[in-house]
Parts: structure tokens; sequence; C-alpha cells
């Protein structure tokens, strides 16, 4: 079981896309994939169409007295599960606060479904709280998409300085950051890419189109590649997949 | 708690799909996904390995579509499924699969054999919610020899979506519940059915049949064995085929020469020399086979980087393999087996199970029991004088008669307690094992220096070959002496108070000096 977390501390930078896409990805290489919707604003479960409801909140859930595998439902697509989203998720933190070593906890709601699925995508969502802190320490794979304007590229300096105050608890962490929804005809997303590239050489040369087709998958409410199975877009995910696959060997 | 709903139905019969389709339309939205035409044909191994384990192993293939499924059969669900053009005959020759995996721990060395292709049209509809989300999947099949099936795929989490739909095609639909796999109902038409071979014997006497009716039911059995394994054999299909011929001619031999008073004499030793020939001609082949299905084996016994040098020896033996098993064709073509069984078969038919004598008829339980617990005590006797120091051919003599008491048992194993019968065969089973591994060892330490000569005369042997079977040699005398030290555990185990009372009192009743 390897975990991938899509995580930005900003909002609206394509997290959600990008989880729903890749573990549809996966899913179609038959590999057993689940998704857990963290946000309590419910945008995963709406794509793949599941009620955003979870039978006692985040309450019964953090505590572990219902095991997750009982509230997992089947998505339209084969080997794609889903956790749905709650509404109250959005006192997640209060509820992690309230229990001993509160950013151990997601891990070990996750440990019972080591053997059946072989990748869980969380859909987490922004701000850094508590209950990020358990995420990345629950997760192999931090995914982090970045939009070419300087106020989002200030937040993964924050997020790496989190992750280096905090190495010993998140030794097996690993951080790639890519850009998304990136307009190749602004001038000024251009530059910023060029610029910021030659300053990381670790970033991952993989980009996401800002692209109508992608924008689309709010009225279809399925994953891009439910619906499309040609052009820059969905060839885009494809390669993200394949170059976090290589990481994960 | 959920409850445990049935998946499959079976239509009425004044039912057709497009009728269903249209009552369902006014029941429960939907939609249609696919509709084609399909071939379903089921796999087994000969020896039906995956049915007794609850698999069934369908091939389907449509226009776009071509896979292999591996289904619990009481259940239905999917365990595993692989898209895949054509079947291949072994596990080992899948690629790598959770499907692969499974198979190959079902079938071992036994070949995937096609039983039955069904044509079929397949419809898939999605049940749908008020989101338009999937919340069950149903497959409609309809055989065109068979009534039209629907099973029911549930969707992890909409159990209730499930029950639904149960009671709907029950109740409103008028669908019945089937349990059995289409398979049977396809095996029928062929006049077959599922376990209609296995190579384990179990024959049912009644205690007081007369021994000479019930022994010519054994050999008519081992007969039968014999006859259907032939053409796999001759085919060379997979390698049981000829291993279960092998043990059923050596089964007749054994009863040939230990239920000797059933025959006249000179009728017994007539066939006992025709088996022996059988024996023997089939030995060679199986003798390869043996060191072919082995060599998996050497080389993970031997370090990783000598592993290839062992190719050679591979390359070697199959060449071998191949000469022994034209060898073996020609024999079987041969009109000396083919008239000798033909006739072994008409005076099993013929053989008026005359009792030698008129006053007494001997019975099988009879006849089991003295034969039983005579052999018992030979085991116990030739068992019990073998120390640490005694030679190798009194732990050989031993194994063989371990085997003939084997047989026996199993020949007679319904006339006692099953349980009884049960805790003495796994205690047998344990010093025969024993006794086999160190044979087995011994036989191929010699077999292998003899293959290394013959290869250095060939001249095809590299000087890294030649190595690697030495270090195997080594390998296999380490384990035959290991088996050698683990002899006396297993035969105490055999010989303990409690199996001699077990014995004594299933057997002894009939033999007027039992002790
Ligand atoms: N590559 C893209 N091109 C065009 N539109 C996109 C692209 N990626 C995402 N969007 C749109 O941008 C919006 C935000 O995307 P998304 O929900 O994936 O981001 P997010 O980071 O998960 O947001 P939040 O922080 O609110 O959870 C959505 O309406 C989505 O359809
Ligand atoms: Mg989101």
């Amino acid at each position: 079981m390897k975990v991938i977390a899509t995580y930005n501390i900003k909002g609206g930078v394509g997290k959600t896309s990008t989880t729903v896409n890749l573990a549809y990805l996966a899913a179609k290489n038959s590999h057993r994939t689940l998704v857990w919707d963290l946000d309590p604003q419910g945008a995963s479960s709406y794509y793949f169409r599941v009620k955003p409801k979870v039978k006692g909140g985040s309450k019964t859930l953090i505590s572990g007295k219902c095991e997750l595998n009982g509230l997992i439902k089947g998505t339209d697509f084969d080997y794609l599960d889903l956790l749905p989203a709650d509404f109250s998720f959005r006192n997640l933190d209060l509820v992690l606060d309230g229990r001993k070593n509160p950013t151990q906890r997601l891990q070990k709601l996750l440990q019972p479904l080591a053997d059946e699925y072989e990748y869980i995508f969380l859909d987490c969502p922004p701000n850094i709280s508590l209950l990020s802190e358990a995420i990345f320490e629950a997760t192999d794979i931090l995914l982090s998409p970045l939009i070419p304007t300087t106020l989002s590229l200030r937040t993964l300096d924050q997020l790496k300085a989190f992750i280096k105050e905090n190495k010993n608890k998140l030794k097996n962490l690993e951080l790639i950051y890519f850009f998304s929804m990136a307009d190749q005809r602004k001038k000024m997303h251009k530059e910023i890419i060029a610029s910021f590239s030659k300053q990381h050489p670790d970033l991952l040369d993989i980009i996401i189109p800002y692209a109508s087709d992608i924008e689309k998958m709010g009225i279809k409410r399925m994953p891009l590649g439910a619906y499309t199975q040609k052009g820059r877009s969905i060839e885009a995910y494809r390669a993200l997949w394949e170059a976090i696959l290589k990481r994960l060997i | 708690m959920m409850t445990k709903i049935a998946l499959s139905f079976e239509f009425p019969d004044n039912l057709n799909v497009e009728k269903f389709i249209t009552k369902l339309n006014k029941k429960i939205e939907y939609k249609l996904v696919s509709e084609h035409y399909m071939q379903k044909s089921f796999y087994d191994s000969f020896d039906w390995r995956l049915y007794n384990a609850h698999v069934l192993c369908e091939f389907n293939q449509s226009k776009n579509d071509s896979s292999l499924i591996l289904k619990n059969s009481t259940t239905a669900d999917n365990i595993a499924l692989i898209k895949i053009d054509q079947v291949p005959c072994f596990a080992n020759e899948f690629n790598r699969s959770a499907l692969a995996y499974k198979l190959a721990n079902l079938l071992e060395m036994r070949a995937l054999l096609p039983l039955t292709t069904l044509e079929l049209n397949v419809y898939k509809l999605n049940i749908l919610n008020n989101d338009q989300k999937t919340v069950a999947r149903l497959i409609i099949e309809d055989y065109w020899q068979f009534r039209c099936r629907v099973t029911i795929q549930p969707i992890k989490g909409y159990h209730k979506a499930a029950v639904n739909l149960h009671q709907l095609l029950v109740n409103s639909l008028s669908l019945t519940v089937i349990r059995k796999p289409i398979l049977l109902a396809a095996l029928k038409l062929q006049g077959r059915k599922v376990n209609d071979y296995s190579s384990k014997l179990n024959l049912q006497f009644d205690p007081d049949m007369p021994a000479g009716k019930a022994v010519k039911r054994i050999y008519k059995t081992l007969l039968k064995t014999i006859q259907i394994n032939e053409q796999g054999v001759i085919d060379a299909i997979d390698s049981e085929f000829l291993h279960d011929f092998r043990v059923a001619i050596r089964r007749t031999r054994s009863g040939l020469s230990q239920l000797k008073r059933i025959f006249p004499s000179e009728i017994t030793t007539y066939y006992s020399e025709y088996f022996a020939w059988l024996g023997s001609i089939t030995s060679l082949t199986r003798d390869m086979n043996v060191y072919l299905l082995n060599i998996d084996a050497y080389k993970s016994s031997i370090p990783q980087y000598m592993r290839e040098d062992l190719n050679p020896l591979e390359d070697f033996l199959l060449v071998k393999q191949k000469l022994a098993q034209e060898f073996l064709v020609e024999k079987l073509n041969s009109k000396k087996y083919k008239i000798l069984l033909g006739e072994w078969e008409q005076y099993l038919k013929q053989f008026p199970a005359k009792e030698t004598s008129p006053k007494k008829v001997l019975t099988i339980k009879q006849l089991a029991d003295t034969q039983i617990w005579k052999v018992y005590q030979r085991v116990i006797q030739e068992g019990a004088v073998i120390t640490k120091n005694t030679p190798a051919q009194s732990l050989h003599d031993l194994r063989k008669t371990c085997k003939k008491l084997r047989y026996l048992i199993e020949f007679f194993q319904n006339l006692y307690s099953i349980n009884k019968i049960k805790a003495l065969i796994k205690s047998l089973k344990g010093v025969q094992e024993v006794l086999g591994d160190f044979q087995d060892y011994e036989v191929q330490e010699d077999a292998l220096r003899l293959f290394s000569d013959e290869m250095m005369r060939q001249q095809k042997v590299s000087s890294s070959t030649l190595l690697d079977m030495g270090v195997l040699v080594q390998k296999l005398d380490e384990k035959r002496c290991k088996a050698r030290d683990e002899f006396a555990r297993f035969f105490t185990e055999f010989n303990n108070p409690a199996n001699k009372i077990i014995f004594k009192s299933l057997f002894a009743a009939n033999s007027k000096k039992g002790k």
C-alpha cells in the first residue's frame, strides 16, 4: 500500500482534479485504488457522484469505532473505490486534537486497508493544520500542484520549511511538486515557470495545462480519462502518473 | 449486519431478454452499457483441481474483449481476471499476475484443459440512482442452449441497492434463484459431469461380498484408470497422466502379488508379467519427467550466480525425455500392449468369481483383514531391526513393504472406520515419504553422475555446468543423509502404542495367531 496525498497550503490549485484523475489512471491499470476525500467541501465525492456523507461524521471516523472498510463506496469504475467526505470534516482538527498522538491517527486508521488497496489517494483540504500533520505522517508521497503565480510559489517554501522542521517524523515522506493550470499562452506563466525551474532542479518537468476539457469534469461528474482518451490534458496526467510510479519503485 | 443475498437467477419459461428489459424499465433506472455476442469456455485440469477448490475458470471471448476469469463457484464472485487472447496450457506460461499465482497453486504440474464452450449474448446494465451513479450492475447472459441467466454484481457500499434489485427480480419479475454454475448443465448436455475422474481410489464394498467379486471390482477400476489416462500419456498433455497411469499399473501388480488366491496361479503369473512389462516401458519417461519437474528446485538449491549454467542439463534432459516418450508411444501402440490389455478386460468380465473352497466362501472383509494384518506385521518386523548402521538396502525393502500395505489399505479403506483409517494412513505416509526421499535422492545422485558422464562423452558440456552438477549431487547427498536421520522418528511415530492397538483391533480378528 502506497499513500499519495495531494496537498497545497493554498486552495484552488488543482489538488482534487489531480487526485481524481491519477486515481482513475491507477485503477485503469487494474491496481486496487482508493480515494479518501478529506475535504468537507466533498469535491472528489462529487466527481464520483457519491453522497458526501459518513455515518457518525468525523468523531466516529477518527475514534476508529467504525472500520473504514465499512464506509467505503465503490465508484462506477473497476478497481476504484471512494471514502466519501462529510460536512463534519470541517472540524477534523478539533476531533484530532482531542486524542492522544493526534498526528499518528490517520496512519493507524489506514493500516487495516493495507491488503485491500495498492494505492490510496488522500484529497486534502488547503491550509496547514493538525490534520495536515497527520496526513504527512501517513503519506509516502506528498504531491503538490503549483500554479504559476508568485503567491502560490511562496506557499511551497512554507511547506518545505515545515517538512524540514519535522524531518524526524517525516523521514519517509517524499515531496513531489509540479505546475498545474498553467496557461502557456500567458507570457507571465511562461516566465515564472522558466525562472522557477532554474532555481528548483527537483521540480517535476510535467505541466498540467490550463484546459477546458479538465474544467468540464465538473459538468461531466467523472474523471477526465472516463470521457477523453486523447489530447494534451490526459497525456499530461498519464505522464504525471508514470513519473510518480517511477518514484515509488 | 449485512444479509448475504443470492446473486444469480434464471428466467421463467415465458420470459425473454427484450421483455425483461421492458419490464425493468418500468421499475428502475438503468443504462444499457453493452450488448454483445460471446463465447464462454470453461477450463479445468483433468482431475478437476479448480472445481474441487470451488473455483471456476472461464475464458470469455467477444469481438472487442477476451479475458480469462477465475470465479468462486459458490458465490460467483470474481477472484481474478486477466486480458488474454489465448489460454496457455500451464500455469507457469502465464505472465505474472494474481491470477497466474492462484492457478499455479491449484494446478501445480497439471495442464489447464478446455471443458466446453457455450455461445451466448451478454447484456450489461448499470443500475443508477438519482445522481446517475451506478449502484449495482446486472449481467444478462442469454445462452443459446439454456435458459437466460441474470447475475447481480453488487457495488461496495451499496448493499441496499443489491437487496432491492434481488427483490425486484424474484418478486416482481418471477425469476428463480440458482445456485449451480452453468458449467454443470453444460457438462450434462455432453453426458459428462464434474469430478468424473479422480486418481484416488474410493471403492465401496459390502463386507460380506465374496472376495473374488470384490477384487475383480478393484482391478476393473484400476483398468479404467489405465484406459482413461492412456491418450493423455500418448499425447503427453501433462506429466500427471503418466503418473496416474503408472500408479494404476503398480496397484494392479500389487494386487496380483498380494491377493494371490483369487485367480488361478497361471493367470496371476501371466498378467503379473504383463503389468511388470508395462511398468518397465513407462519408467524411463517418468524418470525424465521427474528430473524436469525438479529442475526449478535444483536451480534454487544452488547459488544464484550458478543457476544459468544448469540450462545445458535441462536441454539434455529434454532430449532424453523426447526419446523416452517416443519409445513409450511406440510401445503403447504395439500389439502386445493392446491385445493383452484387451484380454485382461475380457478376463475380468468373464471371470466367474468362483471361490477355491466351495464350502466356505471367503468374504472381502476376511481377505482384507488377513492380508493387511500380515503385511502390517512385516512392516513392523522389517522396521524394528533398522538402526543407524543398517545398510540402505533394508530401508529400500521396507519402503516396498510399506507401499504394499498402503495399497491394501487404500483398496479396502471403506470397509473400516474412516477416522481410524485416516490416522493410520497419515502416519504410514510419514514413513513412506521419508523412505521415498531417502531412495529418491540416492537415485537422483546416481543419475546425475551418469548424466554428466554422458554429457562429457557428447562433448557438449562446459566445466561450469559440471561444477553445478557436482554441487547438486552434494546438496542431494545432504538431503539423503537428513532423510536417513529422520527415519527413526517417523517409524517410531508410526509404531506408537495407539496405532498398534488400532491395527490390531481393525485387522487381527481373522488371524488365529493375532498377537
Ligand atoms: N488544469 C486545469 N484547467 C482548467 N481548470 C482547472 C484545471 N485544474 C483544475 N481546474 C478547475 O479549477 C477549480 C479548482 O480545481 P480543484 O478543485 O482541482 O482544486 P483544489 O486545489 O482541489 O481546490 P480546493 O482547494 O478548493 O480543494 C475547479 O473548478 C477545476 O475544475
Ligand atoms: Mg479540492
